[in-house]
């Protein structure tokens, strides 16, 4: 196939290459995800169960806490952290989460072009995210 | 947004990864809300303090940006804790209080004051028309409508950047024009007690969203009254300001009406069972030493009933000011704590299922954050159902 390059706003610079783990509601770090092993636990969340670990997380935006920006930091620290974050609309928890984790994020990407399983790059200085690879669902 | 040329060289790291990081958070933050550059605050108010709500996530940020030497450059208070010194202290596990403690001493090693407070204006107020950035909603509400300062509902990281840099990003409520009501609201009711403001904040934060209202009527409503409808306002809605003054207002601008049914309404919502209380919990927000006062004269010669808890919640700060005051509701057998925020505290673990309380804010937060059934009523009601004698 041909990449897809999608186009957005650099957040916070970095390059990766992982897979893709795509939600399509909203999520809230402090007590929507465990510290302990990065996995999803808010209830309402269609991604309940998942772990964010070493994926390229894409969800529309946050919500609750600002403390959720030390979550995604207190992640980062034990290794848990996704390896790219990639937002529809950039909200100040995650943003600030994203900075004191250093975790690559670009915003303003339009997420329904991205499937969970894919193969994704991120050249989150350029503000792109490339789509190399289908998954299989 | 800009920078000048001595905060691009703290962004680039020129003074150490701890100021690099919060001038990273504030340009990050000031470019996603189109700011145009930094401004200097004269204080800022940090939350994100109760180890209850932070769990251990946030220990390790705070620790690492003590050790690399971060420290307040300005005046810089802090959000109540989970605990306080004295009562609950020792009724909770101690892993909890060490936990707690530990917290505490990154912000004490920043330099940060140790006010344990959400009603930090009591301390000191800013000055009118001075920008701070403050975190803490009902703060953030009382600063810039009855006090005159300038803030954005910052987050707890955002405050301490700004405490760190001495400086916030120009967008949002500190600029003019972002300040201008937006909707006209007429209470057709007199409210009668502190109560009734608070579910009109409740009401109202639902239904405003964002938009700066202009309250009618509220030239003599007291300070606690106008602290309990603005704490209330910003449980519910992300609204940071209301006018409460008689102020020139552009025409045509939209109106909202509320009714005496709707603050009726609003309080029985509130309230969640009729059942006896195991807690009674005035001082959310914080009491001022006034507030401290009304309370010790309604109690006087009366005793808190047996199998009953009764809490003034209030800083360390006021309960030093308010010994005589303090000396009597202990006397009847209530508690004065210092430094404790109900809400964020450990009711459930003491064995408190229902609290009773004169806040529309603690009533809309303890069935999610105490798994308590919630009375709300008035400050004399409390009194009443508390007390025998």
């Amino acid at each position: 196939m041909t990449d897809i390059i999608l186009k957005g706003r650099t957040i916070v610079e970095g390059q990766c290459k992982a897979e893709a783990l795509v939600s399509k509601k909203t999520i809230s770090f402090l007590g929507g995800v465990d510290p302990a092993d990065g996995r999803i636990t808010e209830k309402s969340q269609d991604l309940c169960g998942k772990c964010i670990k070493d994926k390229i997380f894409c969800f529309p935006h946050g919500h609750g806490s600002t403390v959720g920006s030390y979550v995604l930091y207190a992640l980062a620290k034990k290794n848990l952290a996704p390896k790219a974050i990639i937002n529809r609309t950039a909200d100040p928890v995650v943003v600030v989460g994203a900075i004191i984790a250093n975790i690559p994020m670009i915003d303003q990407i339009d997420i329904e072009e991205i499937k969970t399983g894919d193969l994704v790059e991120v050249d989150a200085a350029k503000g792109e995210v490339k789509i190399l690879k289908r998954g299989a669902h | 947004m800009y920078l000048t040329k001595e905060e691009e060289g703290t962004y680039d790291g020129e003074k150490g990864w701890a100021n690099q990081i919060c001038m990273r958070i504030l340009a990050k933050l000031g470019d996603l809300f189109n700011a145009s550059k930094l401004i200097p605050i004269s204080s800022a108010h940090v939350s994100g303090v109760s180890y209850k709500t932070l769990g251990d996530a946030p220990i390790e940020f705070l620790q690492a940006l003590a050790d690399e030497g971060a420290k307040a450059k300005v005046k810089t208070t802090l959000n109540p804790q989970s605990l306080d010194p004295e009562y609950l202290t020792k009724k909770l596990d101690r892993n909890l209080c060490q936990k707690q403690l530990h917290i505490l001493k990154q912000f004490e090693r920043m330099n940060i004051t140790q006010s344990l407070t959400c009603t930090p204006y009591y301390l000191k107020k800013p000055t009118p028309d001075s920008h701070v950035a403050w975190a803490e909603s009902s703060a953030v509400v009382y600063a810039n409508s009855v006090l005159g300062a300038w803030t954005n509902r910052e987050g707890g990281p955002s405050a301490l950047a700004a405490s760190v840099i001495g400086k916030t990003p120009n967008y949002g409520i500190h600029r003019a024009e972002n300040r201008q009501p937006q909707v006209l609201v007429n209470v057709n009711k007199r409210l009668l007690n502190e109560t009734e403001f608070g579910a009109l904040g409740i009401y109202l934060g639902k239904i405003l969203a964002d938009k700066v209202p202009a309250i009618q009527n509220l030239e003599d409503a007291s300070k606690k009254d106008l602290k309990q409808l603005g704490a209330a306002l910003a449980s519910t809605g992300m609204v940071n300001m209301f006018h409460g003054k008689e102020l020139k207002l552009e025409k045509g601008l939209q109106k909202i009406e509320v009714e005496a049914g709707d603050i009726k309404k609003t309080i029985e919502d509130l309230s969640t069972t009729s059942s006896e209380p195991d807690l009674i919990f005035i001082g959310c927000p914080h009491c001022s030493l006034s507030e401290i006062k009304q309370i010790a004269r309604l109690m006087e010669g009366k005793k808190v009933r047996s199998g009953k808890e009764f809490w003034v919640c209030t800083s360390q700060y006021v309960k030093d000011r308010a010994k005589e005051y303090v000396k009597e509701i202990e006397r009847s057998g209530g508690h004065v704590l210092a430094g404790v925020c109900t809400i964020v505290s450990w009711t459930e673990k003491l064995g408190i299922r229902t609290i009773m309380t004169n806040s529309a804010k603690t009533a809309y937060y303890a069935p999610t954050l105490n798994k308590a059934e919630t009375i709300l009523a008035p400050l004399k009601e409390c009194i009443t159902c508390a007390t025998k004698g």
